[in-house]
């Protein structure tokens, strides 16, 4: 065991932590200076080489979320695979979990570094937007050092004590899990926090002089990020988890392999599914906020000049729904007793489609006067109707509630409940998803007769319908389905290999996906550094197109996974040969017919 | 021969991200750029172009548009047809100059009814419009449907100051140089006007313009640019060490002085306010 322990230690970098001090050192140090630099004693910008200081800071900044991104976000999956397996006493789950950790943990110095860098680009580059921040939020930045130490320190035993603490003292290992979320979780509220303030600054005055600390960080988009980001974590970390899956499983030499990685790909995209489904609410909640905070600012992000990115995160949010929806059909394919619902995909293509439709027609974008000519105006005639706020909740919403069907068919694809009252329980799952289907339609069209305020209200009820409706249908189906008649064990890794391309694609358009929605996020400001409080003067204070966008959101997202997969690949490197390199993995071939 | 995986993984994630980067460069594309800031002077101004650049305002560094329709009731926000001739009448004993002038500094003062009060104090930030600039928006409602009487007076005088936010520029810096001397420099002995524009001055290309440079750097980093442009670093897109080095022995004291000291009125006022002022 202990040989075991120290062969783990040896084969990951030891120099993060190292890094980690180096960072907030500078970071401490760097606090002090700037915040006793008066304002005129240097440049208000310089001249990155080559690209220019904003594209350095947007590439670093984008690099360096992907990354933060990934760590937070999977280790709140980690722990509650980990969870399950420990009160199912299954070995199995207990795998998944430290594989998952085992990924964090090699990207971990990457996120560091890239923190470091994008700090050492503001303060050279941006020296006097930096030092206005610094005069707000010094006092947050030795929280956020504390904070990191403590999370570093409790992923660290979390990681290498997982056998330590095994057995009895297995709840001191859960708990280190939950402990390193909660100070993961502060990490994130904390630079939100200083995200958020440039797009809706609070506790300042009109010279943006502070008046409150709380007012700064408690910003009026900063709940609403929070929210947000955190389930985005878990989404992201759950799509490059599948992905990484989904490598394994595509170059496996076993039989057994396969079996493992098609399981953690399941698992992985499981896990992504279940957040993309309440992501949008929180999407909209924070849409709601930026609206609340300066009508001007919403309107430009919804109706102004970045409308049309809003049709291109429509294509993306739709590739994400219909491509998880196609990787479950895929996988029904290897559960024997899956014939009977196939009859059912048709019909969820066709909606996931119409959906997908809806919430990609625009309502207001900028036209040239003979394109608007052309179409009748700045609506299109008819297909207009359907780019307003009550179609696309109606849509998406809908598209919520099948991709939960096609899950709710996944799971029961090999069991017959042997229950009596089998028939009742079922119509009733059939009569919510009627039901939630019908409030979500009412309210969609009821909407087009009340004023916009009362609008807003009602894409609450169809969220709670949706909600309801997901709670109340698993209410019945787990007893429903316990004790059920198996019609055959799932045949792990035999699904399709493109079910695997899938997973790869559904990684790609998520971290695609983030790339533009930080865009969106930071170019709302536009010629602002902090909106309204502090301006951005500097030559490339220009917010530029979409395609420039979309160019840089591509190359950053493809070094980050060339990064990641050079990172994987170094994680995989002292497996080689070892056999039991991370403890004897679990037999998955065949599965488990409660998986 | 098999090809890697790793191989048609690239390949795959590069075509997937391939199609997304192209679909986004085939819709329009359209920039968002800082707006400019326009100074009139009320002598050299006549009532149609004040009109005429309000309604440059109103489409562009106002954003009116946004949520105001000329002809068109808006869902936001009133129909501003005939606004002029209506202004008279809103508040009983309120002029129709100084109705308009309320509803754009102070527009929570009087809502039209059946609309939110959501309108921003458009001399403020971000919109920040000048005095100049609210002069003009004036004029342009005057004139929708109204006569064109408003004057430069009329626009309280606290309206547009800008208030020093955190980022803004500090005091400035009193140089006893002689800017007219400078400029002399700038386009003899400097011979900075073989590489640079500044204003109305030179059209050459190869550095930087430097007609807002007064607004964009600090007077110290003009100063230290002139002395050591290899130190200070080189903008983007421009190359690398073709300033050169020998202005600091080549130019005497008062002339390195006057020379800065045209460089800082460089606010690109002069420029905007020649490329608008009206043409006799």
């Amino acid at each position: 065991m202990k040989r075991r322990a120290t062969e783990r230690q040896g084969r990951h970098p030891r120099q993060w932590p190292v890094t980690l001090i180096c960072l907030a050192v500078l970071l401490l140090t760097a606090t002090v200076a700037w915040a006793q630099a008066g304002p005129g004693d240097q440049a208000a910008y310089r001249s990155f080489p080559f690209i220019g200081s904003r594209l350095a800071v947007w590439g670093i900044a984008q690099l360096h979320l992907n990354f933060a991104a990934f760590i937070l976000g999977v280790p709140i999956f980690a722990v509650i695979i980990e969870i399950i397996g420990w009160r199912n006493k299954d070995a199995r789950y207990d795998w998944l979990a430290h594989e998952f950790v085992k990924l964090i943990f090699a990207a971990f110095s990457t996120t560091a570094l890239l923190g470091a860098f994008l700090l050492f680009l503001f303060i050279a580059y941006y020296p006097r937007f930096w030092g206005y921040m610094t005069g707000i939020f010094y006092p947050t930045f030795w929280v956020y050092a504390t904070l990191f130490f403590l999370e570093t320190f409790t992923v660290y035993l979390w990681y290498y004590g997982w056998e330590w603490l095994s057995g009895p003292k297995k709840w001191i290992h859960i708990s280190l899990g939950v402990l390193s979320n909660l100070f993961g979780t502060a990490i994130l509220f904390i630079s939100n926090a200083w995200v958020t303030f440039m797009v809706s600054p609070g506790g300042v005055d009109e010279a943006g002089k502070l008046t409150s600390l709380w007012g700064a960080i408690h910003n009026p988009t900063w709940m609403p990020l929070n929210i947000h980001r955190l389930l985005a974590n878990i989404v992201f970390g759950g799509t490059i988890a599948a992905a990484y899956a989904a490598f394994r499983f595509l170059s496996a030499k076993t039989p057994e392999e396969r079996a493992r990685y098609d399981w953690m790909g399941y698992v992985g995209n499981f896990v992504a599914i279940s957040a993309l489904m309440v992501l949008p609410f929180a999407g909209y909640w924070l849409g709601r906020e930026i609206y609340a905070f300066n009508q001007t600012m919403g309107i430009t992000m919804m109706g102004g000049f970045m409308s049309w990115l809003w049709v291109v995160q429509a294509i993306l949010i739709g590739v994400l729904f219909i491509g998880s929806n196609y990787y479950l059909w895929l996988g029904m394919e290897r559960i024997p007793g899956s014939e009977r619902y196939r009859r059912y995909i048709p019909y969820m293509i066709m909606i996931l489609a119409a959906g997908f439709i809806v919430w990609a027609t625009p309502r207001s974008i900028p036209l040239t006067p003979q394109e608007a000519r052309l179409m009748g105006g700045t609506h299109h005639p008819i297909l207009g109707v359907l780019g307003v706020m009550s179609a696309k909740n109606t849509a998406v919403n809908l598209m919520i509630l099948t991709t939960f069907l096609s899950y709710l068919l996944y799971r029961r694809a090999n069991k017959v409940s042997v229950r009596p009252w089998v028939r009742a329980g079922m119509a009733t799952q059939w009569v919510i998803f009627g039901l939630a289907a019908g409030i979500v339609t009412f309210y969609g069209v009821y909407g087009y007769f009340v004023e916009s305020i009362v609008r807003i209200g009602f894409s609450v009820y169809q969220v709670l319908a949706v909600l309801g409706a997901i709670v109340l249908v698993m209410t019945i189906d787990i007893p429903l389905f316990r004790g059920a008649r198996s019609t055959g064990a799932i045949r792990w890794g035999t699904i399709a290999p493109r079910s695997q391309y899938v997973l790869i694609l559904l990684a790609v358009t998520f971290t695609w996906l983030m790339g533009l929605m930080g865009f969106a996020r930071s170019g709302i400001r536009q010629h602002w550094h902090v909106y309204g409080v502090v301006r951005d003067t500097s030559p490339e204070a220009v917010t530029p197109a979409l395609g420039y966008a979309a160019n840089t959101i591509t190359i950053v997202t493809a070094v980050f996974l060339a990064l990641v997969l050079f990172i994987f690949w170094l994680g995989g490197l002292g497996e080689k040969g070892k056999a039991e390199a991370h403890g004897r993995a679990p037999a998955i071939a065949g599965g488990s017919e409660e998986s | 021969m098999q090809v890697p995986v790793v191989v048609k993984v690239g390949f795959f994630a590069l075509l997937v991200m391939g199609v997304y980067t192209y679909y986004a460069n085939s819709i329009p594309q359209i920039e968002s750029k800082p707006p400019e800031e326009i100074l009139l002077e009320e002598e050299k101004t006549s009532p149609e172009q004040l009109a005429r650049i309000g309604e440059q305002i109103f489409k562009g560094k106002g954003t009116c548009e946004i949520c105001h329709r000329i002809g068109q009731v808006g869902a936001r926000a009133p129909d501003l047809a005939g606004v002029g001739a209506r202004a008279a009448a809103r508040k009983p004993g309120v002029s129709a100059t100084t109705y308009l002038v309320e509803s754009l500094v102070n527009p929570g003062a009087y809502v039209v009814e059946g609309f939110p009060p959501i309108m921003p104090q458009v001399d403020r930030p971000p919109i920040g419009l000048n005095r100049s600039e609210l002069w003009a928006m004036v004029a342009f409602l005057q004139s929708l449907g109204g006569t064109v009487d408003v004057k430069l007076h009329d626009i309280p005088e606290t309206a547009g100051v800008q208030v020093a936010g955190g980022g803004a520029p500090v005091a400035e810096l009193k140089l006893p140089g002689d800017p007219k001397a400078g400029q002399a420099v700038f386009m003899g002995k400097g011979a900075c006007v073989a590489c640079h524009k500044a204003g109305a001055i030179g059209a050459s290309p190869v550095g930087p313009d430097l007609s807002l440079i007064a607004r964009i750097q600090t007077p110290e980093y003009i100063m230290a640019k002139i002395l050591d442009p290899a130190g200070m670093g080189t903008v983007a897109g421009y190359p690398p060490n073709v300033m050169p080095q020998t202005l600091g022995q080549m130019l005497t004291a008062k002339e390195y002085v006057d020379l800065v000291s045209f460089l800082l009125t460089l606010r690109g006022e002069g420029e905007t306010s020649a490329a608008i002022s009206p043409r006799p």
